[in-house]
């Protein structure tokens, strides 16, 4: 499908400048919020302007645009991006009864302001789209990716997912029963039995072209659907190894989207057991929280795994039993119990 | 490269509420502009809309819909595909296949529903029957549910050129043989939201729009839904139409302004000049253009420089949404489907409420309809965020 050149990411972790992932920090009324930088490199009179999700996906993009690296094109996924100025001018069309309403909400209202300001801040006039497909829509925008790179591997794109926590956003979510009704620690969101997850955010960004040299990781194949039986879900993994993962090689790491919700936890499990006691299980949604493109956020910690050949204890769910090198990874995320993706991630090798 | 081509159409609009009715207003030169009847806002006496007289509790007891919570951007949406995919002859297996894929676009999406979704944001209201319903990807999901399909299911956002970008999705998806066909299109209704955020930006037209025209004063808003059926030119058998095929596509971004055009419309004549590429045409060999042509001061003038830029002698040209209003995420989907029709049937339709052409570049839309070999056609879409897309159909 594609190599992975660069990556940043802003999370609520220490994921952004120094990398220090053995820092884990605690969600606050059952939401992680970003630990965001101060944005040296935006003007501050256009970060004013910004709503949050798209400073988070500029602040994310631009030191990895660094350096005169021009991409063919900006791919963006996101779900929330947009709603916070949505709302807003929703409030605006209430509050006022339909009069003098200023139209910089509306402008900013659409998924599509995060892909285009940055477009627009670093003058990129090549192929700029937001995916916006609910839990798959960071899933459809590594197969747009691929896509065009299998049109030509010579290109180089951005490719990114950034959702964000705004009253707006959590207050629908909430009423639609996505998070916990307690409050919870994410320390101690594996432990919880209950219905929902926590909120959370990120920007998560990574250069992606069809050329081996320097990768730090190649995602070699994805597969995305729609199921509710546990055992269906397993048995697809089962064979998307098979189909898959070269001949001689075989998994090592499994990475999972298990989130604390007591209604999605057999699926995990489900494919859990497919997994040989070789394989090393890590968890990271108490890092960043449950939203929609948070599988982006396991692909970035793949690509740190892989780097660092290193895994922060509080990821680990279950240790391999005998350890050896990280190379070749599966990435398990499930939205609202539905909605699947299998991502087979390798190291540059 | 495999050609795509198009084997299915659906379509509801202002001027129609199918392929059929929509070809023969548009070779009527019919007008679907009109005030606003089905929902109450500060501006339906000020501004009038391209909206389809077809109440939501009509379009509910056609089309059988038992759920609650389904929008009126669905209802548009379910109309049209169940056209396409009866036209395409598409039975419930192939639907179902992991190999359909299902691409949608929208701009709207939920948010028809303005007052109830401002309602539900806010935290100490109870929940009501459309939580599911307000995000752009919801209509995807009820039409995947409805039909089973197998495949992907994705939903895309590019504002007013987001429909185009679909199709460009879909036919890569079938050239990467992820898929063998793909039902790809747009769906976007009237709305509240729409209306006061155009007005607040002062590009509403407070009569019919006139695109291309030296007074043209804004655009209409209109609503409306079209679906195209891609599949590979291989596995088209038996007796089943081909309308045209999809031979080249292109998405830029202008990088200029968020909610207008470059000067000299540098995303649209790349996006142009790139579709023309991937077709490998020569400008010369593209018989008509369907433009994004909103009517708006900026749109027109600027869409007129890049096509005097990119084109020795620019082509026949027109804007149906002077027919149809500015139907936002559904637009590019819609007059896509024009365009096929201007090749399948062989014929141009007249562009119409226009007078004066625009001083500075004295481009004449085409305003008859005629009879004529046409061999292949553009399509042009722009959006806020300066997303910039253009198609190429060509005779099947």
């Amino acid at each position: 499908m594609f190599y992975i050149q660069l990556t940043s990411c802003i999370s609520p972790q220490e994921s952004f400048g120094i990398i220090s992932l053995d820092i884990l920090h605690e969600s606050v009324d059952n939401k992680l919020i970003a630990n965001e930088p101060k944005y040296d490199a935006i003007p501050p009179n256009i970060l004013r302007r910004m709503s949050k999700a798209v400073r988070m996906g500029v602040g994310a993009a631009l030191p990895i645009l660094q350096n005169k690296l021009m991409p063919d094109g900006i791919i963006i996924s996101t779900v929330n991006g947009g709603k916070e100025d949505c709302v807003k001018f929703l409030k605006q069309i209430s509050d006022y009864k339909e009069e003098m309403l200023s139209p910089l909400n509306f402008v900013n209202s659409m998924p599509n302001s995060i892909s285009s300001q940055i477009g627009l801040i670093t003058k990129n006039l090549g192929y700029n789209i937001t995916h916006a497909q609910q839990g798959l829509a960071f899933e459809y925008s590594m197969i747009d990716a691929s896509n065009l790179l299998f049109e030509n591997p010579r290109r180089t794109y951005l490719l990114g997912a950034v959702d964000d926590i705004s009253s707006y956003n959590y207050s629908f979510e909430t009423k639609r029963g996505c998070y916990k009704k307690e409050t919870i620690s994410n320390i101690s969101l594996y432990g919880s039995i209950s219905d929902g997850s926590i909120a959370g955010e990120a920007a998560c960004m990574f250069i992606v072209s069809g050329n081996q040299k320097d990768a730090i990781a190649k995602v070699s194949a994805l597969d995305i659907f729609y199921h509710d039986d546990p055992s269906i879900v397993s048995d697809r993994l089962a064979n998307f190894i098979s189909k898959h993962l070269p001949e001689g090689e075989k998994i090592d790491l499994l990475i999972t989207g298990e989130n604390g919700d007591n209604r999605i936890l057999k699926y995990y499990e489900s494919c859990e057991l497919k997994m040989k006691e070789e394989v090393s299980i890590v968890r990271f949604k108490h890092m960043c929280g449950e939203y929609q493109t948070s599988s982006s956020m396991g692909l970035w910690l793949c690509c740190q795994i892989f780097d660092a050949q290193y895994i922060p204890i509080h990821m680990l769910k279950r240790a391999a039993v005998t350890k050896k090198k990280y190379k070749n990874a599966i990435l398990y995320n499930n939205y609202h119990g539905v909605q699947h993706s299998f991502t087979l991630v390798s190291m540059n090798y | 490269m495999k050609r795509v081509v198009i084997t299915g159409l659906g379509i509801i609009s202002s001027i129609g509420n199918s392929v059929s009715e929509n070809r023969s207003s548009l070779r009527e030169g019919i007008c679907g502009i009109s005030s606003l009847q089905m929902f109450p806002s500060k501006f339906s006496d000020i501004y009038p809309f391209g909206e389809i007289k077809i109440s939501n509790e009509t379009l509910i007891n056609k089309l059988s819909v038992s759920e609650v919570g389904v929008t009126r951007t669905t209802l548009l949406a379910l109309h049209a595909f169940i056209e396409a995919i009866a036209d395409s002859n598409l039975n419930k297996e192939e639907i179902s296949s992991s190999e359909t894929a299902l691409i949608g676009a929208s701009t709207v999406g939920g948010m028809c529903l303005t007052d109830e979704m401002y309602n539900d944001s806010q935290s100490n209201t109870l929940g009501s029957s459309y939580l599911d319903s307000y995000d752009v990807g919801a209509t995807n999901i009820y039409l995947q549910k409805r039909f089973s399909i197998g495949g992907p299911v994705n939903t895309i956002n590019t504002a007013c050129s987001s429909s185009a970008n679909a199709i460009m999705y879909g036919a890569r998806l079938i050239n990467s043989g992820r898929v063998r066909r793909a039902i790809v299109g747009g769906f976007d209704s009237l709305a509240k939201f729409t209306i006061n955020g155009f007005n607040a930006l002062h590009i509403l037209s407070n009569e019919s729009c006139t695109p291309f025209d030296e007074n043209r004063n804004g655009l209409n808003l209109g609503e409306g839904a079209a679906f195209l059926v891609l599949e590979k030119e291989e596995d088209v058998c038996g007796n089943k139409r081909i309308y045209a095929s999809l031979s080249g596509y292109s998405n830029t971004n202008d990088s200029y302004h968020t909610s207008s055009l470059s000067e000299n419309g540098d995303g649209p004549y790349k996006a142009m000049k790139e579709a023309l590429d991937i077709a490998k045409l020569d400008p010369s060999l593209i018989d008509f253009i369907n433009t994004h042509g909103t009517g708006t001061e900026n749109n027109d003038v600027v869409e007129s420089r890049a096509m005097i830029r990119l084109f020795q002698h620019v082509p026949a040209f027109t804007s149906t949404k002077a027919n149809t209003g500015h139907t936002l995420g559904a637009a590019a989907a819609i007059e896509a489907l024009y365009c096929i029709l201007n090749l399948a049937e062989q014929e141009i339709y007249p562009h119409i409420n226009f007078k004066t052409p625009i001083s500075s570049t004295g481009l004449y839309p085409f305003q008859l309809y005629k009879k004529t070999a046409l061999l292949h056609i553009m399509s042009n879409s722009f959006g806020f965020g300066g997303n910039c897309s253009s198609l190429i159909f060509s005779k099947a």
